[in-house]
This record gives structure tokens, C-alpha cells and sequence, in this order.
């Protein structure tokens, strides 16, 4: 598929960037800066969707019969996106706990 | 001659982007020496180089490695630039830091 490696790294980028945010915000509650992290998820949000942009256009491609070789590359923005997803609840969680933690 | 090191998960993603940056320093006649290594081994790379990047994957661990090492010049590259594969760009933010 034409464009692919790109298409990859632009995933990679985004919601590599988004799943290191949730990570970040998962710190910054622990300090108990609450809102901050609140912040900083959302702004992975939008660094997410962006990646789901570029898979978007990929699972259009392999809808309409192209077909591709399956490489490194592309399995790790697939596992990258995964684990952002996985984060980005995970954080929120983290975050309502170290804010009821922080209320004792 | 500087020492250019990017960290990454595994060290995939960031070698295009080291080879396009390679191409691009040669253009400007910049001594470079530019390349990838996974982030395990950052108590290696961090104090042997002028500037390390990190990819999106890791740059959750910037304020960390930076407490580490309060000497050394280590930023995160830059999302739009590293999605694009711009060694262009990467390039252009390397010299800012090195004029730090």
C-alpha cells in the first residue's frame, strides 16, 4: 500500500504521544496535581483521535480488498494504539483514586 | 563533531527518521553523528551525547531522565516532525538546542 510506512509513523507519533500523556498524567496526580492531570488527558484525547484518523484510513484500504504486507512497523502502531487506549482508562482511574486518596 | 542519540520503545520506528536526518546534516555540512537506541539503555547513551531525543512512545520519561542527568540536553521530538519522518525539521530543533 502506497504510503504506509508513513501512514504508520504518523500513528505511532499521535498516539505514542497521547499514551505517554496519560502516563504523565498518572504522575502529576500522584504529586496531587488533580486538575492538571485532568488536563493533560485531555490533551492526549485529541492527540488520540488524531492517530484513529490515520488507522481510519488504513482499515478503509484493507475494506475495499488492497491488500499489504503486514511489517514491524505497522504492528507497532497497532500495539501502540492498543496500549494507549489501555492508558488512557487506566489514567482516568489512577487519577479519581489519588483524588479520593487525596480527600482523606 | 556532535553526538546526536535518539531514544525510542525499540529502536524501530526511530531509525528512518535517524537515516533521513543523516541525509539532511550531510546536505548542510553539519558533523554530526546521529543514532537510534531503545530506552533501556539511556544510563548508557544520555551521558555519552551533546543532545538526546525522545520519540512520542517514551518522552513520558523526559522529566525523569532530565533529573538524572541535569547536564545534558534532552528534549522530545517534536510530534508533527517525527510522524512526518521530517529529518529536516529534527535537524533544525538539534541546532536550536546546541546554540542553548
Amino acid at each position: 500500500m502506497e504510503g504506509l510506512e508513513l501512514l504508520s509513523f504518523q500513528i505511532i507519533s499521535s498516539v505514542g504521544t497521547a499514551r505517554s500523556m496519560y502516563i504523565e498524567a498518572i504522575s502529576l496526580a500522584k504529586e496531587g496535581n488533580i486538575d492538571e492531570a485532568r488536563s493533560l488527558v485531555e490533551e492526549g484525547n485529541k492527540c488520540f483521535v488524531e492517530g484513529h484518523r490515520h488507522h481510519a484510513k488504513i482499515i478503509q484500504k484493507e475494506a475495499t480488498g488492497e491488500s499489504f504486507e503486514i511489517n514491524l512497523l505497522l504492528i507497532h502502531a497497532e500495539d501502540q494504539l492498543m496500549s494507549a487506549e489501555a492508558f488512557g482508562i487506566i489514567a482516568n482511574e489512577f487519577i479519581d483514586l489519588y483524588e479520593r486518596l487525596d480527600k482523606k | 563533531m556532535k553526538k546526536i542519540r535518539l531514544l525510542c520503545a525499540a529502536g524501530m520506528s526511530t531509525s528512518l527518521l535517524v537515516t533521513k536526518m543523516q541525509k539532511e546534516a550531510e546536505i548542510q555540512g553539519l558533523d554530526y553523528n546521529i543514532s537510534a537506541h531503545p530506552v533501556s539503555e539511556s544510563n548508557n547513551v544520555i551521558p555519552n551525547a551533546d543532545v538526546t531525543l525522545l520519540g512520542p512512545q517514551i518522552r513520558f520519561n523526559l522529566k525523569k531522565l532530565q533529573k538524572e542527568n541535569p547536564n545534558a540536553i534532552i528534549e522530545a521530538i517534536d510530534m508533527q516532525s517525527y510522524g512526518m519522518i521530517d529529518g529536516k525539521a529534527v535537524i533544525l530543533q538539534v541546532k536550536k538546542l546546541l546554540e542553548k
